[in-house]
């Protein structure tokens, strides 16, 4: 008895640790001591990354800044929980912000990779590729700032990492009204090119009793097969082939009584028949195994 | 007595039509400046010159060389796009003036992949022209964005097959970080290099999640130690699923370089090919060193990862449904490239009187027959372990089974034996199948050694055959183009027949046919002969009413008589 509690609870700790935690929570790293090489770009030697950094440069139109926003955004694979057939999801899909707004991006990267929160559109006289990006190496977090331009407009944002946006990890960013929202952001829009769910087959019914079942109900397979090449050669063949057999067997069955010679006919016609009727079910099975 | 010719009505086939190639690149279309190419030193590190049309970028080899954290900040901005952190070096332990201790990092990322946004794929990858299957790779780690630009879907140059080789020294310690950002579970395993089962911290070091450690689950990563005692060619790959994972791509060369006093070596020969920095051993011995890896592309199964977006479809349609046991494969690269591609970046350049080391890696499903025209090279290493010297065999047809490597002394003296002389020299697996793509010829692993003074300043070779225009179309790969159209002569004998094209393909034939198959069920219960004997019987009855015909009328005329009389 002692015996098996221990083994049951080796086999616990073995097991806990290696399926449920794979690997132990590490605490969060905050990045803020990054190299400036101009041009709002920012870098630290472990990864971490800011691009389209602006704290101060109104953009065309915007006499002032309009609000001062703060966002916290999280990343990671435990995102993706809430929304099937993606990997890699944000926290939230969505932000709204006001045109001119200033908007501070508190990035937590919670995964043991690389992960961005990167936005394209911006006008590229001010933003360098026209693009606002943050990336770092997880477990950490990373905070940039930008001005958004005046106009009404919805903005890209998601990790630029080979399928992480394709895996889930998109979402928008509204500036005052917005435009047109991007499609396959989990959650929030479909996908443009949807994927296809087999469904599983019909339940189909048995296909082996029929053979045995049909020729004993001539009728029934008269009414669904109707005029089929077999069955109009099962005519010609019977409308033709008789006197031929007749002709064979008057001399055999002459001067018999009629009684008789019907019950013999009859013991025929049974045989036949049983024979035949093995031959198409074997006939049957050879081609069902042939496929 | 000859009949009059008239008299004959005479049927002439039709006349050969021309097909367009269509559009064709350019031989050579890397855009790299001319300043790639040439040798030079960069951060202390001395780069060999690089005559092909697509070099190395000179920044990535200081950076792999020095280590991200050694080197200036404008060259780590130069360089591909690679991490702040993706090679850190440090730590003379030795005292010898090189670092003993190598941090390196990798991703691993999908090229050619699915979008549910647009019906094509990214980051893409072309083997050949138009020809893009699905791979994984391990990549260096870089920064910024997987694609070349916002508006390009190409992927980055550090992201491409095959997955980079990885050089370290002997005895260095040596941290493999594995970063999965995939979306499946991948692992690496490191074949034939010297590894301990455990590392010092308790956990499996071997990659294998059956008996060593949990796979790298997506978004975890997971440090691999190793301090290799042994030099020589080795090899490193996924061993989740390996029977999909490797042909997938997540394979590469590793290779220990013996320890000698300041040796540098360049951690990741990206894309393969020509290293730019030997390392102090080999260079004793050798002018130049390249890596060559084979691989077999399957295209139904690299179409996969296509064929979806959900994770959970593309697992099912790989490790359930895909069955390798019956599969073939339909493409051969080198280097992650087929022909006409592999003469871009996969050429063996070399001048007369030079001894070159080849590190060649068979990473197919099946055996293959490695072959240099004009050249007879020499055996000097299997699997990284050195030949004894007085056996070591010279030859023109080298066996590799799958996963095995074997390192090739090619000496260019034109004695007959060695070299038969200056020249541009084919170097292909013998396999037939190898030099073809999707069965098209010439197509396949095939590349060149080309003696220098045949290639012109952008590393496009000087051929002396036929013009190589239409293996840079699309469809010559389509199999549009006949192979020897406008060879014989000028009204085009071996061209097309006219008329064998269809205009416009009708869509919508083959449906109906279908359709009314399936709306006549042949046969109700399934057999297509059960209609025989009702039928027979049917046709016995017709003829015995027929027989009987006046002995029946009489009957039913003595019925209706009857029935009258009762009335």
């Amino acid at each position: 008895m002692f015996k098996r509690i221990s083994f049951l609870l080796l086999g616990s700790a073995l097991a806990s640790p290696v399926i449920f935690a794979a690997q132990p929570e590490r605490p969060i790293i905050e990045h803020t001591m990054l190299m400036d090489h101009g041009d709002g770009h920012l870098m630290d030697m472990d990864g971490g990354m800011i691009m389209g950094q602006n704290k101060d440069k109104l953009p065309a139109g915007c006499d002032r800044v309009s609000e001062d926003v703060q966002i916290t955004v999280h990343a990671g694979h435990k995102y993706a929980r809430k929304f099937p057939g993606t990997m890699f999801a944000f926290d939230q899909q969505e932000w709204k912000v006001k045109p001119c707004a200033r908007l501070t991006v508190n990035f937590i990267n919670e995964d043991n990779i690389r992960h961005q929160w990167m936005m394209h559109g911006l006008p590229k006289f001010m933003y360098d590729k026209g693009m606002f990006h943050l990336e770092v190496t997880g477990p950490a977090k990373i905070s940039g700032t930008l001005i958004l331009p005046k106009e009404d407009r919805t903005y890209l944002v998601h990790c630029d990492m080979a399928q992480h946006m394709e895996k889930g990890m998109k979402g928008q960013l509204v500036v005052g009204n917005g435009s047109t929202p991007f499609p396959s952001i989990p959650g929030l829009t479909d996908q443009a090119i949807p994927d296809s769910y087999p469904t599983p087959p019909p339940v189909k019914v048995d296909t082996s009793k029929p053979v045995t079942a049909a020729p004993v109900t001539p009728a029934a397979s008269q009414t669904t097969t109707g005029l089929s090449g077999t069955y109009l050669f099962g005519i010609l063949l019977g409308a033709f082939g008789t006197p031929f057999l007749v002709q064979a067997y008057r001399k055999q069955y002459a001067g018999m009584p009629a009684g008789e010679v019907i019950g013999q006919l009859t013991t025929t016609a049974r045989k036949t028949y049983l024979y035949a009727l093995a031959w198409l079910q074997s006939l049957y099975h050879q081609i069902r195994r042939g496929k | 007595m000859t009949p009059p010719m008239t008299a004959l009505a005479v049927n002439t086939p039709p006349p050969s039509t021309k097909i367009e190639l269509g559009e064709a690149e350019p031989f050579c279309n890397s855009g790299a400046p001319q300043e790639w190419r040439k040798a030079q030193v960069l951060e202390g590190v001395s780069i060999q010159e690089s005559r092909v049309c697509n070099p190395d970028n000179p920044a990535d080899i200081a950076a792999f060389t020095k280590g991200t954290n050694n080197i200036s900040m404008q060259t780590l901005m130069d360089t591909s796009n690679l991490a702040a952190d993706a090679v850190i070096m440090s730590d003379d332990v030795d005292k010898d003036g090189d670092p003993d201790h190598i941090i390196i990092k990798l991703e691993i990322l999908e090229l050619n992949g699915h979008s549910p946004d647009f019906p094509g794929v990214v980051p893409s990858f072309d083997i050949a022209p138009g020809i893009q299957p699905g791979f994984w790779v391990f990549a260096p780690k870089s920064r910024d964005m997987s694609t070349r630009s916002f508006a390009s879907v190409e992927a980055n140059p550090l992201i491409r097959m095959p997955s980079p080789p990885i050089r370290v020294e002997q005895g260095d310690t040596v941290w493999l970080v594995v970063e999965n950002t995939h979306y499946f579970p991948h692992s690496i395993h490191l074949h034939g290099v010297d590894h301990p089962f455990m590392d010092h911290s308790g956990e499996g070091n071997d990659g294998v999640g059956q008996t060593s450690q949990m796979d790298i689950m997506p978004g975890e990563s997971k440090t691999y130690v190793i301090k290799p005692r042994q030099p020589g060619t080795m090899y490193y790959h996924c061993h989740v699923q390996p029977h999909t994972h490797i042909p997938m791509g997540l394979a590469g060369m590793f290779i220990v370089e013996e320890n000698r006093p300041n040796n540098w070596v360049q951690t990741f020969n990206v894309g393969a090919g020509q290293v730019r920095h030997p390392s102090v051993g080999v260079m004793e011995k050798y002018s130049q060193e390249y890596d060559i890896h084979y691989q077999s592309i399957d295209k139904e199964l690299h179409a996969l990862p296509q064929s979806a977006n959900d994770p959970r479809l593309i697992a099912k349609a790989m490790n359930q449904d895909y069955d390798i046991t019956d599969a073939s494969d339909d493409y051969f690269i080198l280097n992650g490239r087929a022909f006409p591609y592999t003469l871009r970046e996969s050429l063996i350049t070399v001048n007369q009187n030079e001894k070159v080391k080849l590190r060649v890696l068979n990473g197919h499903t099946e055996t293959m027959a490695l072959h240099a025209h004009g050249h007879k090279a020499t055996e000097t290493h299997y699997d990284g372990v050195e030949q004894n010297p007085q056996a070591q065999i010279t030859r023109d047809v080298y066996m590799l089974a799958p996963a095995q490597r074997l390192d090739l002394a090619l000496n260019t003296t034109d004695d007959g034996l060695h070299s038969f002389g200056a020249g541009i020299w084919m170097f292909h697996d013998h396999v037939e199948k190898a030099f073809t793509t999707n069965g098209m010829g010439e197509g396949g692993s095939i590349s060149l050694i080309a003696y220098k003074n045949y290639l012109d300043e952008n590393g496009t070779p000087k051929t002396h055959g036929m013009d190589l225009k239409p293996y840079f179309t699309k469809a010559f790969w389509e199999r549009k183009i006949p192979v020897w159209q406008d060879y014989v002569d000028d009204w085009n004998s071996l061209g097309e027949p006219a008329g064998m094209r269809a205009e416009e393909p009708k869509a919508t034939s083959p449906r109906p046919a279908v359709t009314a198959q399936a709306s006549t069920p042949a046969v109700a219960d399934g057999s297509p002969w059960a209609g025989l004997f009702p039928g027979l019987l049917l046709g016995i009855a017709g003829y015995l009413t027929y027989a009987y015909r006046l002995t029946l009328l009489g009957y039913i005329n003595q019925l209706i008589s009857t029935f009258k009389a009762k009335q």
